[in-house]
């Protein structure tokens, strides 16, 4: 057998005998989503959630808003313009109708002239969630049918909105960061084996045999980027089938950023494992870099709301670009940076981590 | 130091060739200008306290190191140049036997296969280490003895003309070290070459054809165990435990007594007439009215020649 293949299987073999190393790549990052889908459910069945923003407080309005009420799986949660979109993001609703000032006299004055513009009533959808914004547009065009009806051209016409910033519910803002998250974890993770290998003279054991340097280290990477895979397949798989994620984009680009994303931070590993003496110092530099890497990267907090020193260091760090990159490609999230940028970087770092750890990495 | 002997007793090329070998960590120098040869089909031992500068010596002859100063040459090949081209020809066995621990036994072996071109089977390297009962273990649930042994399986995967074997019974109980023992003269007995480094005197005197004795990155006196003992000591010595009320003057005093010597509590005495040398020390020990305990006959062994060596005894 190939000596890369052979030490692949050997790593694979003692990473999967590793129980706690299973939990933390594997189990952890579903138990993260699970508790984290369950919250932002909230309890919410099949029935369809939309704010209500009332801006006109007239008669016509009432009567819409007793349209949309008397529509079967219709809540309507009254609401202001802009809690809305907040609630929104939170997936209290799912999606946000605005009547806006002055309807009721406009729709008056477009009966009786006949050849008035018609009213535009404000429709909020989230167009990573073409199901549901499917469902909102259905439930509006049901109400208007009622109050066009006899009305040659329509009265009233939906003025389709999206929330460009935060057109995300949680779970599906989540399960792109967490698998952006599960994927720097294995990464960065790598530096402890690493080190526990080179402390226990393995790697010194390994030298002394025609092992060549790129067969260990393209061994590591192949290992972690198995495991990058799985845990994308099973995240995704969790996302879709227990949450209702809807991928919207290209498995291919996904599979790319995993694969970018993964060699990026397995670089990073191999800097920390460049530095750390001690499978001790390894497990601590780990920590250090992963949680404020974790809050500081908008894969769980939006960065435009976090005090401007720390938006800096979010727009270094490489899982913001991970995070971001997964996002956009899988629910179309709106952009912190273009694809290409988020490549870039990433690609950045692997070139600048892989360089230090060539230089620094003591193999003895 | 005695190179010209050693060349003339060596007929073939010697499997591995030291000149002035250096290793400095910063301003220690590990090892300091060595020189010795070791012949084909030879158990070479480097014998010496911890720190000697043994391991050292032996990493850089595995490649694993880079000299600092001199030349090493193994198996023809210049090792600050050529390791790559050596390590397939070459088998290790490190200190500290470090394997993988969530392995098998047969896993770890298949594992080392896969990085030779040629390989032994596996089946037959467990039989020949007796691995066969433990051979589904994880190497983490072995003994000590065990995983030494397969430390040494590791070693013998490509089938090596020449073995490194550093401290290999190190921390071991005394049946593992008779087994490990029984190995070693195997290998000797197919032919290979062996360097080992211990700092046993019983293992380097029962195993090694000859042996090196180092001490500060020195070699300091080198040849058969014979050799070794026999060049500083023709006598035998008397030895007793350590008492009040007689001092070294009294006992180099006494008939045939040629050195008074210390180890540890006890007392030694090197005599060229041991009859002669007992009477007399019994003679005085009863006119002071103390008696000697542990009174016993030895021969000179390489305890001996490295306590002459270097004024100090080689225990760990």
């Amino acid at each position: 057998m190939h000596a890369l293949f052979a030490l692949t299987l050997a790593n694979i073999r003692s990473y999967l005998r590793d129980r706690a190393a299973v939990f933390w790549t594997l189990a952890f990052p579903l138990v993260f989503i699970v508790m984290f889908g369950l919250i932002f459910q909230g309890g919410g069945g099949a029935r369809l959630k939309l704010g209500w923003v009332d801006l006109d407080a007239s008669s016509a309005s009432t009567q819409l808003k007793a349209g949309f009420a008397a529509l079967d799986g219709v809540t309507l949660v009254e609401t202001t313009r802009p809690d809305a979109t907040d609630q929104m993001k939170l997936g209290k609703v799912d999606g946000i109708i605005v009547v806006p000032a002055g309807y009721g006299v406009s729709l008056t004055a477009a009966a009786a002239a006949g050849q008035a513009p018609p009213v535009q009533l404000e429709v909020v959808t989230d167009p990573s969630r073409p199901q549901l914004a499917g469902s909102v547009y259905q439930a509006v065009g049901t109400v208007l049918g009622v109050v066009n009806l006899g009305g040659r051209p329509p009265l009233v016409v939906p003025l389709p909105q999206t929330v460009q910033t935060t057109n995300l519910n949680a779970i599906s803002y989540f399960v792109p960061s967490m698998l952006g998250l599960s994927i720097m974890q294995v990464g960065i993770f790598a530096a402890i084996p690493l080190v526990a290998d080179r402390e226990k003279l393995i790697l010194k054991r390994l030298a002394a045999t025609p092992l060549r340097r790129w067969q260990l280290v393209g061994s590591n990477v192949l290992m972690r980027l198995l495991i990058a895979f799985t845990q994308a397949v099973i995240i995704v798989a969790v996302g879709t089938a227990a949450f209702g994620v809807q991928i919207t984009g290209s498995l291919l680009v996904v599979a790319g950023f995993v694969t970018l994303g993964a060699m990026a931070f397995l670089a990073l590993g191999y800097v920390i494992a460049s530095f750390a003496r001690t499978e001790d110092a390894a497990n601590g530099m780990t920590s250090m870099i992963q949680f404020p890497m974790m809050f500081l990267s908008g894969a769980f907090f939006q960065i435009d709301q976090m005090p401007q020193f720390l938006q800096v260091i979010a727009r270094i760090i490489p899982l913001t670009y991970l995070a971001d990159a997964l996002r956009q490609v899988m629910v179309g999230g709106a952009a912190f940076a273009p694809l290409w940028v988020c490549a870039a970087v990433l690609l950045g770092w692997l070139a600048v981590c892989f360089g230090i750890a060539s230089r620094k990495f003591l193999w003895q | 130091m005695q190179t010209e002997s050693i060349a003339a007793t060596v007929a073939t090329e010697p499997v591995i060739r030291v000149r002035g070998l250096v290793k400095r960590y910063g301003d220690v120098k590990a090892v300091d200008g060595i020189d010795f040869d070791v012949a084909p089909g030879e158990v070479f031992g480097l014998l010496g306290p911890n720190g000697a500068g043994k391991t050292t010596t032996v990493e850089i002859l595995e490649g694993l190191r880079a000299p600092d100063g001199g030349q090493a040459t193994v198996l023809g090949v210049d090792v600050a140049k050529g390791a790559d081209s050596l390590k397939p020809r070459i088998g290790v066995s490190l200190q500290t036997a470090s394997l993988y621990p969530k392995l098998t036994v047969v896993e770890v072996i298949d594992l080392f296969r896969s990085f030779y071109a040629t390989s032994r089977p596996t089946a037959e390297l467990i039989e020949m280490l007796e691995l066969g009962e433990r051979k589904h273990a994880r190497t983490k649930d072995l003994s000590g003895g065990q995983r030494q042994r397969l430390s040494v399986a590791l070693a013998l995967v490509n089938d090596p003309e020449l073995i490194f074997l550093d401290e290999p019974t190190t921390g071991l109980d005394p049946a593992a070290r008779r087994s490990l023992w029984d190995l070693v003269r195997g290998l000797k007995s197919q032919g290979r070459s062996v360097l080992l480094t211990t700092h046993y005197m019983e293992e380097a005197e029962i195993l090694c054809d000859r042996l090196a004795i180092m001490d500060h990155g020195h070699i300091l006196e080198m040849g058969t165990v014979d050799e070794l003992i026999s060049k500083r000591f023709k006598e035998r010595a008397v030895r007793f435990d350590q008492v009040d009320g007689i001092d070294d003057e009294d006992l180099a005093a006494l008939a045939a007594v040629t050195t008074v010597k210390h180890d540890d509590d006890a007392v030694l005495l090197y005599s060229s007439d041991v009859a002669a040398t007992v009477g007399a020390l019994l003679g005085l020990t009863e006119s002071r009215g103390i008696e000697p305990q542990n009174l016993g006959i030895r021969r000179a062994t390489l305890e001996d020649v490295f306590l002459d060596l270097t004024g100090r005894a080689l225990r760990d």
